[in-house]
C-alpha cells in the first residue's frame, strides 16, 4: 500500500478519558476516494476517533497523520481539505443563513458559489432565516452545505442523521448519493443507523468498546456472511447439515435458514446440492452482520 | 472578503451587541463632555475611555470565543489565528479615538502632547487586553460588567482616577514600554493553536446569559462532568419528604401537583449543602455591606428578586408532560412562585434582621476624611420583593417567548423605579404607607393571577424554543 496516497492513517493510538478507555490500539488506514462507514453503537468511540483524525482530540499514545502531516499539527493548507459535520450541529444561532454561508465560505478559497446556490435549492432552506429557528433537520442540511462548500476532499459526517426524523433522514441519505457522485471526494460516515449508512458505503469499519473489530470493504464483508434457505424436496433434511461456519440455524418442517460465515457460494451450492436440496443465497443486512461481527468478536 | 473582514462583520451583524453600544457612546460622549470646561490637569477627567477600553474587551473577546465554542468553526482555515487578529484590530482603533482626547491636555506642548497621547494609547491598549484577557479566563465573563460600577465607585474614592492620569502623563515611556510588552504577550497567547482544540463544544455562556433556558442547558452539561459529587450532597431525607407529601394526594388531587412543583422548584438547591452555605455567608456579607451604602442599599431589594424571577422555570411553560392538565398547572405554578417569593422574603427578613444585629456592634469608622456610619436597613425595603415579584412574573408570562424582552423590560422597570425613588424620595416617602403598599400588593398579585389564569386556560402552553 502506497502511504502517499493514504489520507488518514491510525498507528497504535490510544486515548483515555480519565479511566475510560475510548480508543485502543486503533490502527486505521484511510485511501482516498472511499465511502467509509464507521459503525458501532453509541460510547464505541466512533466519534472520539474521527475527532482524532482533524486533531481535535490529541492521542495519549500512537500517531495519527492526516493527509501527511500530524493531525494535532493541521495547518489552513490541510483543514481547507476538510469537511466536518459535526454529531451537535451547532452554529450560530444569531445570524441569519445567509450571513453565516457568507462568513464561513470567506475562509475558504475554493468555496464554489454555484454549488452553494444549488444546494440552497435543492435544501429548501431560506437565507434569510434565523439559524436558531430552523428546525434540527434544516440546521443539519446548512450545517452539511457549510460542509461540502468548498468542495473537501474528505468529508467526515459525525451521526449526521442522528437528530432526524425518518422522513428527514431518507431526504438526508438521497443528498449524501448525490454528494457521493462527486469523485475525488473521501467520505467518512459515522452512524449507529445502520439500514440508512449500508446504502451508501464502499468500506466498512466496525467498533466496538474502544476497538477496531473488522476494516474491510463492504463487498468483502457481504461476501463472508450470508443467509442460506435450504428447502427440502419433498423429504426431511438431515439432522447434520454438512455446510461449514454455521452461526446461526433456524429449521422448521422441511426447510432451514442459516447463517454462514466464509463460505463461498459454490460451496455451498455443492454442498445443497449433494443433500438434494433446493437452495437459495441471500445476502444479509448490515444490522445482521454487525451484530454477528461483535457478538463473536465481544 | 478576508477573513478578519467577515470576523469583524460580527461587530454590527450581532444585534445583542446594539443596546452595549447605545450604551458605550452615551458614555464616552459623558466622558468627552468632561473635558470641556474649566479642565485642570491631574483631575483624573481623561481616563474615562481608557476605563471604558476594559469594558470593551470584556465585552468584544466575546464574539471570537462564541465562534471558537462552534465545532464547525474548528475546520475553518485560518480561524485560530485571526482571534488575536480580531482582539488586537478592536482594540488597536478604539484606543487610537480615546487617546487622541489627551490631545487637549492643558499645559504641554507638542511634543509632550505626543507622547502623553502615546502613552495614553497603550494605557488604553493594557486596559482593554485586561478585559479581553478576562473575557478568555471566565465562563460568564459578561456578568462581570455588573461590577463595574462598585470598581468605578471605589476606584474614585480612592482617586485611582487622578493616580492613573498621572502616571500616563509623568511616566509615558514606563507605561509605553509596559503597553509593547504587554501587547507582545498577549499577542503570541491569543495565537496559541491549542485555543481552538480547548474551546470547542465548550458551552459558552457570551450574549446568552440573559437566556435562562440556554444558561440551564450550560449549566446541566457541566453538572453532568459534576455529577459525581453532585451525588454526595443530596439528602434522600429532602426527596422523601416532598414524595411523600405527593403520595398523600390523590392522583387527580391538585394538591400533588402543587407538591411536584415546590418539588421540582426548590430540591435542587435545597439538597445541596454547599449552596445553602453559600446563601447564608452571602447573607451575612451583604446585611453588613448594606448597612454602609445608605439608600442605595434598597437596590439590592430590587435586584435579588429579579434574579430569581429570570431563573426559575414556570411549570405553566414546562415541556416535560405529566398528566396534570391545565389546573393543575395553574396551581403547580402557584407553588412555584411561592418557592421563589418565600425564601427570598426570608433573606431580605435575614438581611434587615442581621443589619438591626450589626448596628448595635459594628463600630464607625473614617476613611479617606469620610465617616462611614452603619445604619439598619430600613424595614420598608421588606415589601420591595414582594411588590416586584408578581410585576415580574406578569412580564414572564407576557413575553415567555421573547427572553431578551423579558430581560430588558425588567432591567428598565428596575431602572426606572430606583430613579424615580431618588429623584421623588421626600414625595414618595410621604405616600408610603400600609395602605399604598397593601393596594400595590393586591395589585401585584391579583394581576399576576389573572395573567396566569388567562395563561394557563386560553393560551397555547408549549415550552420555550
Amino acid at each position: 500500500m502506497n502511504n502517499e496516497e493514504t489520507i488518514v492513517q491510525m498507528r497504535n493510538v490510544c486515548k483515555r478519558f480519565g479511566k475510560i478507555k475510548a480508543l485502543e490500539n486503533i490502527n486505521l488506514q484511510i485511501q482516498p476516494n472511499r465511502i467509509i462507514g464507521l459503525l458501532g453503537a453509541n460510547g464505541a468511540g466512533k466519534s472520539t476517533l474521527l475527532r482524532h483524525i482533524i486533531g481535535l482530540y490529541l492521542e495519549d499514545e500512537g500517531e495519527c497523520i492526516t493527509f501527511g502531516r500530524e493531525a494535532k499539527k493541521l495547518g489552513p493548507e490541510e483543514l481547507g481539505r476538510i469537511g466536518y459535520v459535526h454529531q451537535e450541529g451547532e452554529l450560530l444561532d444569531w445570524m441569519t443563513v445567509k450571513q453565516l454561508i457568507s462568513y464561513v465560505s470567506a475562509y475558504y478559497q475554493s468555496w464554489n458559489r454555484e454549488l452553494e446556490e444549488k444546494y440552497i435549492k435543492d435544501f429548501e432552506i431560506s437565507t434569510k432565516a434565523r439559524v436558531g429557528s430552523l428546525s434540527p433537520g434544516q440546521r443539519q442540511r446548512l450545517a452539511i452545505l457549510l460542509a461540502i462548500g468548498f468542495e473537501p476532499e474528505l468529508l467526515i459526517l459525525d451521526e449526521p442523521a442522528a437528530a432526524l426524523d425518518p422522513l428527514a433522514r431518507a431526504q438526508f441519505l438521497d443528498l449524501l448519493l448525490q454528494i457521493i457522485q462527486t469523485e475525488n471526494r473521501t467520505i467518512i460516515i459515522s452512524s449507529h443507523i445502520l439500514s440508512d449508512v449500508e446504502k451508501v458505503i464502499d468500506h466498512a469499519v466496525i467498533m466496538k468498546e474502544g476497538h477496531i473489530l473488522l476494516d474491510c470493504s463492504f463487498d468483502e464483508l457481504r461476501e463472508r456472511f450470508c443467509q442460506v434457505r435450504i428447502s427440502a424436496l419433498g423429504k426431511e433434511l438431515p439432522a447434520e447439515l454438512p455446510f461449514e461456519n454455521i452461526i446461526h440455524c433456524k429449521r422448521s418442517d422441511g426447510q432451514a435458514v442459516l447463517t454462514v460465515q466464509d463460505c463461498p457460494p459454490e460451496k455451498l451450492q455443492e454442498q445443497a446440492k449433494s443433500l438434494d436440496c433446493w437452495i437459495e443465497i441471500e445476502t444479509l443486512p448490515l444490522e445482521d452482520i454487525y451484530k454477528i461481527v461483535v457478538s463473536s468478536k465481544g | 472578503m478576508s477573513i478578519l473582514t467577515v470576523n469583524l462583520k460580527h461587530l454590527y451583524q450581532r444585534r445583542g451587541l446594539w443596546l452595549f453600544y447605545v450604551i458605550v457612546v452615551l458614555f464616552a460622549l459623558a466622558g468627552i463632555a468632561m473635558l470641556f470646561g474649566d479642565t485642570k490637569a491631574g483631575q483624573g477627567r481623561f481616563i474615562g475611555l481608557i476605563v471604558l477600553a476594559f469594558v470593551i474587551g470584556l465585552l468584544l473577546a466575546v464574539l471570537p470565543l462564541e465562534v471558537l465554542s462552534k465545532p464547525f468553526s474548528y475546520c475553518l482555515p485560518g480561524h485560530r489565528k485571526m482571534v488575536r487578529k480580531f482582539v488586537f484590530c478592536v482594540g488597536i482603533v478604539f484606543n487610537i479615538f480615546g487617546s487622541l482626547l489627551f490631545f487637549v491636555y492643558p499645559s504641554l506642548n507638542m511634543g509632550q502632547l505626543v507622547l502623553v497621547v502615546c502613552s495614553a494609547f497603550c494605557a488604553g491598549l493594557i486596559s482593554y487586553l485586561l478585559g479581553a484577557g478576562l473575557a478568555f479566563a471566565a465562563r460568564n465573563s459578561v456578568a462581570f460588567i455588573g461590577f463595574l460600577p462598585l470598581i468605578i465607585v471605589a476606584g474614585g474614592f480612592f482617586d485611582l482616577h487622578t493616580v492613573l492620569e498621572r502616571v500616563i502623563i509623568e511616566n509615558p515611556l514606563v507605561v509605553i514600554s509596559v503597553g509593547v510588552l504587554s501587547s507582545c504577550v498577549v499577542w503570541v497567547w491569543l495565537g496559541d493553536e491549542g485555543r481552538a482544540r480547548r474551546y470547542c463544544s465548550v458551552p459558552w455562556a457570551g450574549f446568552d446569559a440573559w437566556n435562562p433556558d440556554k444558561m440551564k442547558k450550560i449549566s446541566r452539561i457541566r453538572m453532568a462532568g459534576k455529577w459525581e459529587k453532585l451525588e454526595k450532597y443530596t439528602n434522600p431525607r429532602m426527596e422523601n419528604f416532598f414524595l411523600g407529601r405527593m403520595n398523600r394526594y390523590d392522583y387527580v388531587s391538585a394538591g400533588r401537583y402543587i407538591w411536584g412543583a415546590l418539588y421540582a422548584a426548590s430540591v435542587v438547591p435545597i439538597l445541596q449543602w454547599n449552596s445553602i452555605l453559600s446563601i447564608v455567608i452571602m447573607v451575612i456579607l451583604m446585611s453588613f455591606f448594606l448597612g454602609y451604602m445608605g439608600p442605595a442599599a434598597t437596590f439590592m431589594f430590587f435586584f435579588l428578586p429579579l434574579i430569581a424571577v429570570m431563573n426559575i422555570r414556570l411549570p405553566v411553560h414546562s415541556s416535560m408532560l405529566i398528566s396534570g392538565g391545565r389546573r393543575e398547572r395553574f396551581a403547580g405554578t402557584i407553588a412555584a412562585v411561592a418557592a421563589v417569593v418565600i425564601p427570598i422574603s426570608v433573606v431580605a427578613i435575614a438581611m434587615v434582621a442581621l443589619s438591626m444585629l450589626f448596628k448595635a456592634i459594628v463600630p464607625e469608622f473614617t476613611l479617606r476624611e469620610v465617616t462611614f456610619i452603619y445604619r439598619a436597613v430600613s424595614a420598608r425595603n421588606l415589601f420591595i420583593p414582594l411588590l416586584i415579584i408578581p410585576f415580574a412574573f406578569v412580564i414572564r408570562l407576557i413575553f415567555y417567548r421573547k427572553p431578551v424582552y423579558t430581560m430588558l423590560l425588567l432591567m428598565l422597570i428596575m431602572y426606572l423605579l430606583i430613579f424615580t425613588g431618588i429623584i421623588w424620595s421626600k414625595q414618595l416617602s410621604a405616600m408610603i404607607n400600609l395602605i399604598s403598599i397593601i393596594t400595590l400588593l393586591v395589585l401585584g398579585w391579583g394581576s399576576f393571577l389573572l395573567v396566569l389564569h388567562y395563561v394557563c386556560m386560553k393560551r397555547s402552553l408549549a415550552g420555550n424554543g
